[in-house]
């Protein structure tokens, strides 16, 4: 029997005085899913989240969030963490305090001291808001999102300002929400981070969301690269594609095309320069949307 | 609501600015009218100082903190912050402005007890409780009706300026003058009803059937604060 979706959004408008931020986007958010909502500055990311979480309206659309509307608070709340992409904590409180009543108000429970260790925020339980470096913050942001363990965590650009370490952290107890069965809604322009966690990526460009799909599939729709430059005299490759002097190859097929040109060159003793190749990225299939 | 008001009151006992501003003035001026009682009192009567001490404690105390901590709050994307919980919209303002809310009354019920002491007591004692409260709902819903006009802390500061001024301006005219003459105006106009209620209160002398409806025009300033509020009122700033 099919579920309903987590968040469904059903040809979503939002505007802004004569400004259309988002255009008649419609996407769905199964139970359990990670979903990476990406595009770039001005795109319509943050406009669209503030609507599934009930702090912005809609112009016309319909958002559901666990069937319900993200405005019914007491429905709802219960269910969802949010990590604000701003931080938005009174700098006369106590990291404790702070956790304490956002959990407290939350709806659900869970042990304070738990989630700061959870956090990395254990060792500043005691300082107060204000004395916080920006990672901190955003570490102080996850633990209020990630309290009493919710079934929807909507992450904002969590990863923005944390060191490394932090970060590896994060995701860590990210993924331990998910071995829970959280759904995972993320926006991030740390693109590496999508593409290794996201179950299903949406490019948003220009208020529209353009493609939607797993990383193989947003990334099979552009070729893979070879480059590479030969030695003067050296015979004319198996494949083509030069480019100022360097071979520069386009292939959708690429491990047969570098099975073929690695044969060659071993075939007729060419050492083949600068060789490199790699699959389609994310930033790729980014560049080109961007690109119009 | 109670954990939104529990985070204020440490946050009031942790920012001295607040504190001295919002709290040790207000009752440092009205201290100077209960020890100057007599000469006020000679201006219009003992219930006039009481409307007096009233009007600063709320006006400097109550409505100026009230503005301030939500022009605050909304800067620092605290009420984003709240209205990401499950607390509804009333029980987070609620919980915003009642600690500074009860903070006021005990300073006004302090102040007041005082006067009573070091003059005469007052002849009708439910009816200037009555008073103390339509007051300081009137000064509560124009708070919230002005932070929807406050962008910051510091614009509090201009903001809050006019209703200050211009309630505590109505006590002593109504309080000085008495209402024989305009007595429709100087009721209609914020502060002006109260006064006369927290002086019949007072200085008695006035049967309650007459007392009793310049309760009206304070009620109506609540009920329209309220309404502006609605539609002034703001979460976020401005994009």
């Amino acid at each position: 029997m099919p579920t309903s979706p987590v968040v469904d959004v059903e040809r979503l408008n939002v505007t802004y005085g004569d400004f259309q931020a988002v255009k008649d986007l419609s996407l769905r958010v199964e139970r359990g899913e990670f979903y990476a909502l990406l595009g770039t500055n001005g795109a319509g990311k943050t406009s669209t989240l503030e609507v599934v979480e009930g702090h912005r309206r809609a112009a016309s659309g319909t958002v559901r969030i666990f069937g319900e509307r993200p405005q019914d608070r007491r429905a709802v709340r219960p269910r969802m963490g949010i990590m604000l992409q701003e931080s938005g904590f009174s700098p006369d409180l106590t990291v404790r305090e702070s956790v304490g009543l956002i959990g407290a108000l939350s709806g659900r429970t869970d042990d304070v001291d738990r989630v700061l260790d959870v956090s990395g925020l254990t060792h500043k339980a005691g300082t107060r808001v204000a004395q916080l470096s920006g990672g901190e913050k955003r570490r102080l942001d996850f633990a209020t999102a990630v309290y009493g363990g919710p079934e929807l965590v909507i992450l904002d650009e969590p990863t923005t300002g944390l060191d490394i370490q932090s970060r590896d952290s994060l995701w860590a107890a990210v993924d331990r929400l998910r071995d829970n069965g959280s759904t995972i809604v993320l926006t991030t322009h740390y693109l590496e981070e999508a593409q290794q966690r996201a179950d299903r990526i949406g490019l948003m460009h220009e208020g529209t969301l353009h493609r939607e799909g797993t990383v193989a599939e947003l990334t099979q729709t552009l070729p893979s690269v070879i480059s590479f430059a030969l030695p003067d005299g050296a015979p004319e490759p198996p494949i083509v594609g030069a480019l100022n002097g360097a071979f520069h190859v386009e292939t959708f097929n690429l491990q047969e095309d570098l099975h073929r040109l690695l044969g060659w060159a071993h075939d007729t003793g060419v050492e083949l320069q600068q060789l490199a190749a790699g699959p389609t990225r994310l930033d790729d299939v980014f560049r080109a949307l961007d690109a119009g | 609501m109670f954990e939104i008001a529990r985070s204020e009151l440490i946050q009031i006992f942790r920012n001295r600015l607040v504190l001295v501003t919002g709290l040790i003035i207000p009752v440092a001026v009205s201290g100077f009218f209960v020890y100057q009682h007599e000469i006020f009192s000679d201006l219009g009567s003992l219930g006039y100082v009481a409307a007096i001490v009233l009007f600063s404690v709320t006006a400097f105390g109550l409505y100026t903190t009230a503005v301030t901590t939500l022009a605050a709050r909304r800067q620092d994307l605290f009420l984003k912050r709240l209205r990401s919980t499950a607390a509804s919209d009333p029980s987070i303002l609620t919980g915003l402005v009642l600690p500074v809310t009860v903070i006021a009354l005990i300073q006004v019920v302090a102040i007041l007890i005082v006067l009573g002491v070091v003059s005469t007591s007052p002849a009708e004692i439910p009816l200037l409780v009555v008073a103390i409260l339509a007051t300081m709902a009137m000064m509560v819903a124009l708070a919230l009706a002005t932070a929807g006009l406050t962008n910051s802390p510091e614009h509090a500061q201009v903001t809050t300026l006019p209703v200050s001024l211009a309630v505590i301006a109505v006590a002593s005219w109504v309080g000085i003058s008495g209402t024989e003459n305009l007595a429709y105006v100087k009721r209609l106009l914020p502060g002006g009803a109260a006064t006369e209620l927290v002086m019949n209160a007072w200085d008695g002398g006035v049967s309650l059937a007459d007392s009793l409806p310049l309760l009206i025009p304070t009620v109506a300033w609540v009920v329209l604060a309220v309404a502006l509020a609605g539609r002034l009122f703001r979460w976020e700033l401005r994009r």
